[in-house]
């Protein structure tokens, strides 16, 4: 398996930033220029999680003595 | 007796064995009688006992447990009547989840031998084990969980949170075992996206719990993993055992990240468990604790665009409903502050009314009074009925047309009043004569 890249930005982070957008659009004092920012970033966060969940396939890897991973060959069965 | 020594046979030839040669004739009267040396009785007997006694169990009651620094362990063991001394050497010893105390009731299984030096017969213990379930594993756990306790390393409030969507999953078990197929398959099914980092180690045997807590000390130190899972699959008390090891607790208790203890099947509860920020009862069910399931998340998501759009139409609803509001508020304040101006404004101009009227009344009275009078004499009287009387603006009568041009602004005063009048130049008829 090659070594893929680094996540721009964990799925976790996403989630929890969409948490926080939902929550900030709908508390009673948001204005509208920024609920309809918020509401932009949001969607962009939902297009990206969708796609890392879609795309994803297990990555397995075994760390070595040395600090490092290296991608670990388990049978499939 | 197979390694028999004919020179050291302190009995000669046992009657008992029947493949003996023929019974020597006595020794002539005069020879002297054979002495043995100590060690060659002491060997000989040992021989006798190592190989005429089967290893066995001998049930009694522990005496003077002592551990050597070599890690040999000498007691005694008892009944009623009797004592039998035993040692348990090193590697023996080893195997042992803790030391047995004072009176406590175990068997040991070994071989009876004599200790050559001190002449002293002694069982050399193979497997020391207490009676009742589990005996010494029990002893050791309870011992290791005191300890534990005491220093606080099972508090409730030391359990961290997991984190709800681990990007990478840390496992703390044998590459070969059952276990880590378990945990992928249910990572693979329940949340693809996330990488598991494996640090295989022997979970079982001598050095087991070391190298357990190496791994977690390896894996927590590397800072990849979000969250681990230490354990393995099912197996007998003694297989699981390294998980009840001091190593493996102070590992748990130290990693910088939450770990998930999976020791064996869901009766199997051992201190890293207790220890563990989360005790699950098997390694699938430890899986499933640390990270979501994916269905789920994807579900959300697909759900949260629509949800997105209603708290953004919310806010602008609720933006004008607050513009409204704002509105409404500002017109009621308006009212509230201007209704005493306003209402002391109409009773000022009520007043003033009544003032003006009244001041119009008397004088209009007044002039009625002096006009009625100055009605004889006054040209106003002729004025009432009918005529009219130019004048210059500066007040002189007109008695003739050429007094006011064609152009000459002059007034006609009439009764009630006085006419701005401009003239245009006389009438032609009205001046036949020029």
């Amino acid at each position: 398996m090659v070594e893929r890249e680094k996540q721009e930005l964990p799925l976790e982070a996403r989630l929890r930033r969409l948490d926080e957008i939902l929550a900030r659009m709908e508390s009673d004092d948001v204005p509208l220029e920024e609920a309809l920012r918020l509401f932009e970033e949001g969607v962009s966060h939902v297009r990206e999680a969708e796609r890392v969940l879609a795309a994803a396939e297990l990555r397995v890897e075994e760390l070595l003595a040395s600090g490092r991973t290296r991608a670990l060959d388990v049978g499939n069965d | 007796m197979t390694e028999h020594d004919p020179e050291l046979d302190l009995f000669g030839s046992a009657p008992s064995d029947p493949d003996a040669p023929p019974v020597p004739p006595p020794p002539p009267a005069e020879a002297r009688p054979k002495v043995w040396s100590v060690s060659q009785v002491n060997r000989a007997v040992r021989g006798l006992l190592e190989e005429s006694v089967e290893p066995l169990w001998v049930g009694g009651e522990v005496t003077g447990w002592t551990r050597s620094r070599a890690g040999h362990c000498y007691f005694g063991l008892k009944d009623e009547r009797a004592q039998i001394r035993c040692v348990m050497f090193g590697r023996e010893a080893s195997q042992l989840p803790v030391d047995p105390e004072e009176g406590m009731k175990v068997r040991v299984f070994g071989d009876l031998t004599l200790y050559e030096a001190k002449g002293d017969y002694q069982l050399v213990a193979r497997r020391v084990e207490a009676e009742g379930a589990d005996g010494l594993w029990r002893l050791a756990f309870e011992k290791l969980r005191s300890k534990l306790e005491a220093e606080g390393l099972l508090a409730a409030d030391r359990k961290r949170r997991l984190p709800r969507m681990p990007a990478c999953v840390g496992v703390v078990t044998s590459k070969d075992g059952a276990a880590l197929r378990d945990i992928l398959s249910v990572l693979a099914r329940r949340a693809p996206w996330t990488r598991v980092v494996l640090r295989s180690t022997k979970v079982q045997g001598e050095g087991a719990a070391l190298e357990i807590a190496a791994a977690l000390d390896a894996l927590g130190a590397s800072g990849v993993a979000d969250v681990i899972i230490v354990g393995r699959g099912g197996g007998a008390v003694e297989d699981l055992w390294a998980f009840n090891e001091e190593p493996v607790a102070r590992a748990i208790a130290a990693c910088p990240v939450p770990v998930v203890s999976a020791v064996g099947h869901e009766t199997d509860v051992t201190i890293s468990d207790l220890v563990a920020d989360l005790r699950a009862p098997t390694p699938s069910a430890a899986a499933e604790a640390v990270v979501p399931d994916g269905s789920i998340v994807l579900e959300t998501l697909r759900r949260t665009p629509a949800r997105l759009g209603r708290a953004l139409t919310g806010a602008s609803e609720r933006r004008r409903a607050a513009v409204d509001a704002r509105v409404r508020r500002l017109e009621r304040t308006v009212e509230r502050r201007l209704g005493p101006a306003r209402q002391a404004l109409d009773a000022f101009a009520a007043r003033l009314e009544r003032t003006a009227m009244s001041g119009v009344e008397r004088r209009r009275a007044r002039l009625q009074t002096i006009g009625g009078r100055l009605d004889a004499l006054s040209p106003l009287a002729t004025l009432a009925r009918g005529y009219t009387v130019a004048t210059s603006p500066e007040g002189g009568l007109l008695r003739r047309v050429t007094d006011a041009p064609a152009g000459t602004r002059f007034h006609l005063r009439l009764a009630d009043g006085t006419l701005v009048a401009d003239s245009v130049g006389p009438l032609d008829s009205d001046n036949p004569h020029g």
